[in-house]
This record gives C-alpha cells, structure tokens and sequence, in this order.
C-alpha cells in the first residue's frame, strides 16, 4: 500500500478512536512518553509522578497523552482517570472514561442500585433447574478451542509475570 | 482464597449448618497440637472434593440470582471463559461459566471451576478482551486454590478436614463450607488477589487477547468508585482498583514491552430481548442509612448463634472475587 494512503487510513483510525472529548489522567508514577506505542521508540519528554496530560487516543495498553511537554504514548498503568461525575444518572456512557475504553453505551447503571446483596443470598437454596442450565450452557474443551481459532485467537506462549510461578 | 468466594460460603453455611454446631465448639489445640503442621490436616481434601463445595456454592447462588437468560451469551461466555481456562495448568477442571442476573458489578470463582460474572459487570465490559481478562482473574483464584490455602491455614478448617476423612463426601462439603465461613468473615490478604490480576493478564495474552483488557477493566472501576455507595464500601474494606492498578503495573511494567499486543474483539451484547435485572432496584433510604452506619462502625463481626460471624454487605464487596 501506498505510505502516503497508509499513513492517512492511520490518522483517520486513530481520529476515529479518538475520544470525544480529552480526558485529563494524572501520572501515578514516572513515565516516559514515547513518539509511538512502542518502549524502542524516541522519547518525548519524561513525566513525573503527578504530572497531568490529557487522552488523546488508545491503542492496546498504551494511551496517547497530550501535555505540555509534548504528545506522546505511555502505557495506561502509569496514569489514574479521576472519579467519575455521574451525578447519580448513567454511570459509563457520559464518562469521558467511556470514551475512552468503551465505544459501547453501558445500559446498565449501578448507582444507587444495589443487587445480590446478603439477605438474597442468605435465603438461597440451592437451585437444581439453574444448576442443569449450567452444565448445559458449558462447553467442551475442544469447542472451545475450535471456536476461538475460528474467531482468529491463537494460543501465545507467555509466562507468569512472576517467574517463581 | 476470595472473599467473594469468601461471602458464598458464609450464605451457603447460614443454608447449610444453620443451628450446627461447628469448628466453635471444638478445641483446636488440643486436637492437633501447638506446631502440628495443619495444612497437612488438610490435604484431605482432593479435586472431587473441591469441585463439590464448589457446586454446592454456585447451585446456591444461582438460587439467589439465575442465569440471564439468554442462551446465546451464555455459550459465548463459555467460549471465551472455557479457552481461556484451557491456558492454565488445570485445563480439565470441570469449567462453567455463567452471567447472572444481577446488577451488583461482581464476579465470583467458587472451587472446582465453577466462575459465575454478574451482568452489571458484564455490561461495563466493551471488548472480549477485558472479558478474558475478569474471567482469567478468577481462574486464577480457581487454578492456584486460593480459596483452598486458606482453608489449610485455618485450624477451624483442618478440623472440618480431619472430620472429612469420614466417607460421607456430602458431610465433607457441609464440614468444608460450614467450617469455612468464620474464618472467611475475618477478611483475607491482598495478596491473593494482586496475584489473580497477575494471572489474569497473562492468562488472557495466553488465549491470543489484549494483555490490558483487566487493566482497563481496573480504571473503570477505580473511577467508579466515589460515586456509589455499596461500591464505595467495598473499596473501603477490599484493596482498592487504584491499588490493584498500581501493584498490577508494578508488576507488568518491566514486562509490558514484551508481552505480545494481541486482540481486541468486540464483546457480545446482552439480547436486548432479555429484561433489565430483577434485581436492579434502587436502594431505599433505609438501605442507603444502614451502610452509611456500617461505614461508620467497621470491624464488629459478632459470632452468631450457629457460632458462624457473617460479614455485612460482604457480598457487594467482591469485585473479581473479592
């Protein structure tokens, strides 16, 4: 493919990904911000702990970060998202958190909800009927091994963070 | 061990024993002894055995809360639930995987495989990636018998293991999950749960996902969690998601580059034919001032009569298994 049109495709995709509104996050740790998503790429600038940036863009664990000291990508661990104003209404759509991670409207608001809560679960006895859907709604080890392949996923070796595991 | 699993089996011992004696009335030391190694007691237990305790919780929560119905997203929690479970080191472990109809934002991992999501969870999800990444938390909890480490460390427990060794599989489960639920009540170390957020990750990368679907899935939680009451309590006596992210990144940081970037697909959406949860009510006034004042006086657990401490509210709190 052409590098120009390549190039183009690519803003248009991240302008696509890109929230409606930037979303201020704030360093929990020191970071670099690299020019790409990628720890061989050149670096920015280096932000310190408390440092503050607005989202830009997402691609995999990396955010892209615009701050003062230059536009960049870090990995989203290194930042917090501040408490989110719901205001009692719609907890994940309006958020600019949702924006960001999530394209999809959240149906399901839980302030000021509460469900499965202790006297529920107290007064439960044990449910033949559902334990049956269970088992029945299980699958197999081979399905589902043939149906996530068929859905492109490849098995990836990849070890324990912790090597003593 | 989870505190969420933690919370089933306070429910399903109050179900179960109600009005036994148990471990309470049992004098500890005398029968093992200072320095008997009480996880050796315990070994009693084998797999069958865990798979039984644990289906005897999930039956039991599934009485409180059913299944959505909806067939479809059933099996295709158990596709992606049960491939990622084939990337551990218990890939024949009776795997079920289920969304229940609840708008409480939980998930839960009794023994033997058995890991149960809530739909409010579910729906705050927005890729099969951090799916994978909830899931592969609790069969971290599964695969590594965290639920089972504490249970040995217990004397109450090597005592309803002891105990077990009778024939009777059904009094072994009673025992296990009766014996279980006071020392459960007392709240459990984090790090358990630091470790399942590890596994998690790694076990979604396995199965050909976003590394970072759990991450995600942490910051929106983490950014929640000022503003709802029951949630707010449960960060209050849990490690908080803003903890969980920083131990999980310390953590991921001098692996990150390497891990490989893997997919991000789209998460199936509950059939919108399905109806709200019946759970999904607002909480009364009444409701809203007793967790304030639960808020405001931690800690007392008062033995009941049954001898089992319960732990208010301990249910709400669990989120991955806590």
């Amino acid at each position: 493919m052409n590098p120009m049109l390549l190039s183009c495709l690519i803003l248009a995709m991240l302008a696509a990904a890109a929230p409606a509104a930037a979303q201020r996050v704030t360093l929990e740790r020191e970071s670099p911000l690299y020019a790409e998503p990628r720890l061989d790429a050149s670096q920015v600038t280096q932000l310190s702990q408390g440092a503050s940036g607005e989202v830009i863009g997402k691609q995999g664990g990396w955010l892209n970060l615009k701050t003062p000291g230059g536009t960049g990508w870090l990995f989203s661990f290194n930042v917090r998202f501040p408490s989110q104003n719901a205001g009692g209404s719609e907890a994940g759509s309006g958020s600019a958190l949702g924006r960001v991670f999530s394209p999809r409207l959240n149906v399901t608001s839980t302030i000021g909800i509460r469900g499965l809560d202790e006297e529920d679960l107290k007064q439960a006895s044990f449910n033949a009927g559902q334990m049956k859907l269970l088992d029945d709604y299980a699958t197999s080890k081979q399905t589902a091994e043939e149906r996530s392949r068929a859905a492109g996923l490849a098995p990836v070796k990849v070890d324990y963070l912790d090597a003593k595991k | 061990m989870t505190s969420q699993f933690k919370s089933w089996l306070a429910f399903a011992a109050i179900a179960i024993v109600s009005g036994t004696a148990v471990a309470a009335s049992l004098d500890l030391g005398r029968i093992f002894g200072a320095g008997k190694d009480l996880a050796t007691a315990a070994t009693g237990m084998d797999e069958k055995d865990e798979i039984a305790v644990g289906r005897e919780v999930a039956g039991r929560t599934l009485g409180a809360a059913p299944l959505v119905a909806d067939p479809a997203l059933q099996a295709y929690v158990n596709r992606v639930g049960r491939w990622v479970a084939s990337q551990t080191e218990r890939p024949d472990l009776p795997w079920h995987f289920g969304v229940i109809d609840s708008a409480a934002i939980n998930a839960f991992a009794a023994p033997g495989g058995y890991v149960l999501i809530t739909r409010g969870l579910y729906e705050i999800l927005d890729s099969e990636a951090q799916l994978a990444g909830v899931l592969g938390h609790e069969i971290g909890h599964i695969v590594q018998r965290h639920h089972i480490a504490v249970m040995q460390k217990s004397a109450a427990i090597s005592a309803g293991a002891q105990l077990a060794q009778a024939r009777d599989r059904s009094y072994l489960v009673n025992n296990m999950i009766g014996t279980g639920a006071e020392v459960f009540a007392r709240g459990l170390d984090k790090s358990a749960e630091f470790e399942a957020d590890q596994i998690g990750v790694v076990l979604a990368a396995r199965a050909g996902y976003s590394p970072f679907g759990l991450v995600e899935v942490l910051h929106k939680l983490s950014a929640r969690g000022g503003e709802d009451a029951s949630l707010a309590l449960l960060f209050k006596t849990h490690p908080h998601p803003g903890e969980r992210l920083t131990q999980l990144g310390q953590a991921l940081a001098p692996r990150a580059a390497a891990l490989p970037s893997g997919k991000e697909p789209p998460i199936r959406s509950v059939s919108a034919a399905v109806p709200p949860p019946a759970a999904a009510r607002p909480v009364p006034a009444e409701g809203a001032r007793a967790l304030q004042q639960e808020e405001a006086s931690p800690a007392p657990r008062p033995a009941g009569k049954s001898g089992l401490a319960i732990d208010p509210g301990s249910v709400l709190r669990g989120i991955f298994g806590r």
